[in-house]
């Protein structure tokens, strides 16, 4: 903390310059937020009339109970949250696992093992080639689809590698004087000291799992195997689609404003309330992996 | 950000492995023989038209199904179950959302394993996959459709089926047929201001001009046109519609080479005097502030809002955006507001009406012809999409309990809803019973077609119904090298034509420039392009006589 008596004059203009920037950055990404709710309160004709901005006009609850009333909207939302949790939990294993043999310098091959990650952060499969390896794995229409082939991200794994890297090698060493296995210091040493990047990569992890549409999209057939994502995603389409059909598109109904404004809501929703709760292990944990001591 | 990155990494990859894919495998077999006894299971011995197509045995096919959002797929909809009691037929969906149909179509076919039966195909999207041999071609296998054949005669549609010929004179693509061409859309004018200013409502470009210069005048501070459907294709339906007038194509409707029926030949559409004038029309119009030159940018919502909320007084229109997004939150703001979709204004080409007798259609995948019940299914299709009594079923259901006819007049069940005709009725045509469905239900007999219009929609269609049909233009089939050839000289031309057709009309280059602009067209290869499309036509003409 930085005290008053030796706050320079330069140093105040700086803190209010910032201030009022950081003000403007948060008005900036908060609007759209408040907007969207806004809406999702607000009748149809006000939003067609472009007359709600941050307070909602012809205020009513109708599009809450629409949207509600769907019961594929609730179908796709659990399939959301089951990926999520499930996905997360593989990959929260995988990167541990394989982050932390990467992160021991006596492993023979190690190099190797890290060049064959990153390796597939640069080139890929392809599109119809990874399709055609799901479909023969008889992945096709099941949650493992989804949750398998992304189950490792590199960029995760290189930083709770760098994570472990950091602890000390005695701390390790101490342990196996006093007789843990491998397993052993990995469960009752490590992780626990790891609390922080661990936090940090399930927030990753969830958030992307949670936002992701295109795996569900490629390989489910059935609607009532889509994320609730696939569902905003057509949903909004709806809306919009006449435009892209041009001059053949005239059966297309179009979803209002108010009920996408409710379904994005519902979707961003879970995502929102736990974020702050996570943040604060979010920037240490970034931070320690950053940085070796 | 890195997931994003990635991302397109993936889809460029993919991208580029469907072109490798379709780029090989060109090798062109010889379609099994129709009348093979190994796939005519299931198939009926004598069927024909008007008649009821059942299968010998029951079976199930794959069908690609674009899931709209308004009516999402449900498996006990009547229409899959009144199908299956029908035609002995069970279709098997597999479902896809609306908002990347294409994209997942592309990826299925290229990668084998699309279902058999592949709808809401717009031509030309089926040339991606004529080289690549996945698609059958299904004018090898007309006879087996003889309600399709008879429609084709009936209503001589064959000028049009020639138009989406490919080189090989095979056609690829079932397309919808309408009996006659249905125009849609147009533009909507709040007639309440036309009878405050006591003007009629406009016949032609010039009444349209004069109609705006006189709300203007009255209006000084607003456009009294500010138009949507600008985004991505800017001036989508105003271009189109303007361009039409004067006799050429613009907007939605672009394409590189034009008929020029006084010429005798195809024509590049940009460089086209008829486009140059159309241009002009529009320049007028913006010079003089009658149409908000965020026209050609601005997103549909922005357009939506400034009618809505009377600051401006024109937009671009169909039956149902007229309906849904204008009338009813227009009158909820202002009680007096009164909207009308007029007949589209008529320019020097005269009183015509310009719109396909085609509709959006359906690809065979070519694995269908290894199936048993290959010629089952090729009759189910003809009976569902295209006999009289299929057209009929899919757009309104079962009589007697989703419809009743007396004569020609068809009437909603009274707790049932569909496009608005019983507001208020607990149940919906489409959203309950799966009927009315984009899928299944479009094209076909125009007193079809028009059983759903609303008096007033009635009106317009007579208007223009009354308005002669533009002639077809002729057919001009590329080969496939040639087909190569014009993809590379189609970007570089379409965007030079795009970004000059909105600097002409916002004045920010001077029409003077024509001649200028046609230039860098050529330089372009505006001229190897039409010259190319001339030789097809000529081609197809010596082998057709067309």
């Amino acid at each position: 903390m930085v005290t008053t008596h030796d706050m320079t004059r330069g140093y105040r203009v700086f803190q209010w310059f910032n201030g009022v920037i950081l003000t403007l950055v948060v008005v900036v990404t908060l609007y759209p937020f408040v907007n969207i709710l806004a809406r999702s309160f607000s009748s149809q004709a006000a939003i067609s009339a472009g007359e709600v901005n941050l307070i909602p006009k012809g205020f009513n609850l109708t599009t809450y109970k629409i949207v509600a009333s769907d019961p594929m909207f609730w179908t796709n939302y659990r399939n959301t949250v089951v990926y999520t949790v499930v996905a997360t939990v593989i990959a929260m294993v995988m990167t541990t696992c394989y982050a932390y043999v990467l992160s021991k310098k006596h492993l023979k091959g190690r190099k190797f093992l890290v060049g064959v990650a990153v390796f597939t952060m640069f080139f890929s499969g392809g599109l119809i080639p990874n399709y055609v390896l799901i479909s023969g794995l008889g992945l096709k229409n099941s949650i493992w689809a989804i949750v398998l082939p992304n189950a490792i991200s590199v960029f995760n794994l290189l930083v709770m590698k760098a994570f472990f890297e950091s602890l000390p090698q005695d701390l390790e060493e101490a342990a196996a004087i006093d007789g843990l296995n491998t397993y052993g210091i990995l469960w009752k040493i490590v992780l626990p000291l790891s609390k922080a990047v661990i936090a940090t990569m399930i927030l990753f992890y969830a958030v992307s799992f949670w936002n992701s549409w295109f795996a569900a999209f490629l390989y489910m057939n059935e609607s009532d195997l889509f994320p609730v994502t696939v569902y905003l995603r057509n949903l909004i389409a709806g809306a919009t689609g006449a435009d892209s059909f041009g001059a053949a598109a005239a059966e297309v109904t179009q979803a209002g404003a108010n009920i996408q404004a409710v379904t994005i809501v519902l979707t961003v929703l879970p995502i929102l309330v736990i974020y702050p709760f996570v943040q604060r292990y979010f920037v240490s944990g970034v931070m320690l992996g950053a940085v070796k001591g | 950000m890195r997931e994003i990155s990635r991302r397109q990494a993936i889809l460029g990859l993919g991208a580029f492995a469907s072109l490798a894919l379709t780029a090989c495998g060109s090798d062109s077999e010889t379609p099994a023989k129709a009348t093979d006894a190994a796939n005519k299971a299931g198939s009926m011995a004598g069927y024909g038209v008007g008649q009821q197509f059942k299968a010998t045995e029951p079976l199930s096919f794959d069908v690609l199904y674009n899931n709209h959002s308004f009516y999402p797929n449900k498996a006990d909809w009547l229409f899959w179950q009144e199908l299956t009691k029908r035609t002995n037929v069970t279709l098997k969906p597999v479902e896809v959302p609306l908002s990347d149909y294409e994209k997942k179509r592309s990826l299925l076919i290229a990668s084998g394993d699309a279902p058999l039966i592949i709808p809401k195909t717009y031509h030309p999207q089926e040339e991606a996959f004529v080289a690549s041999g996945a698609i059958l071609p299904v004018s090898d296998y007309f006879n087996l459709m003889p309600n399709f054949q008879d429609k084709v005669a009936k209503w001589q549609l064959q000028p049009e089926l020639n138009s989406i010929m490919q080189s090989d004179g095979k056609i690829y693509l079932l397309p919808g047929l309408h009996e006659a061409a249905w125009a849609d859309y147009s533009f909507a004018v709040r007639t309440d201001i036309l009878e405050k200013l006591k003007i009629e409502v406009p016949k032609t470009l010039d009444d349209f001009y004069n109609m705006l210069k006189a709300m203007k005048a009255e209006y000084p501070d607003l456009y009294p046109m500010t138009d949507r459907w600008g985004v991505p294709t800017p001036g989508g339906n105003l271009i189109k519609l303007i361009a039409q007038a004067y006799g050429t194509k613009g907007g939605w409707e672009y394409q590189h080479a034009t008929w020029d029926a006084a010429q005798g030949k195809f024509a590049y559409t940009g460089a086209m005097p008829q486009y140059k004038q159309a241009l002009e029309y529009l320049n007028k119009l913006v010079k003089e502030k009658l149409l908000d030159p965020e026209s050609f940018t601005q997103q549909d919502e922005a357009a939506k809002q400034k009618f809505i909320s009377g600051k401006s007084f024109v937009i671009s229109t169909n039956a149902q955006t007229l309906i849904n997004d204008y009338r009813g939150p227009l009158t909820e703001n202002n009680k007096d507001a009164k909207i009308v979709k007029i007949p589209v204004p008529i320019g020097p080409a005269g009183e015509v009406k310009v719109a396909s007798r085609l509709e959006n259609g359906i690809m065979i995948s070519k694995k269908a012809t290894e199936n048993k019940n290959f010629v089952a299914m090729m009759q189910f299709i003809d009976w569902l999409w295209y006999s009289d009594a299929g057209l009929e079923f899919a757009k309104w259901g079962v009589e007697g309990t989703t419809y009743t006819k007396e004569g020609d007049k068809y009437k909603l069940a009274d707790d049932v809803d569909y496009v608005g005709l019983n507001p208020g009725a607990p149940k919906h045509l489409q959203k309950d019973f799966g009927f009315g469905n984009g899928v299944f239900a479009y094209g076909g007999p125009t007193k079809l077609l028009q059983s759903t219009f609303s008096d007033e929609e009635m009106e317009f269609q007579n208007v223009m119904n009354a308005r002669k049909q533009w002639p077809v233009e002729p057919a001009a089939p590329l080969s496939e090298e040639e087909r190569d050839q014009v993809s590379l000289w189609e970007t570089p031309l379409k965007d030079h034509v795009t970004q000059n057709t909105l600097k002409f009309i916002l004045g920010e280059r001077d029409l003077g420039e024509w001649d200028a602009y046609v230039k860098e067209l050529e330089s372009k290869n505006s001229t190897q392009y039409v010259n190319l499309v001339n030789g097809a036509h000529e081609r197809f003409k010596k082998a057709h006589g067309g």
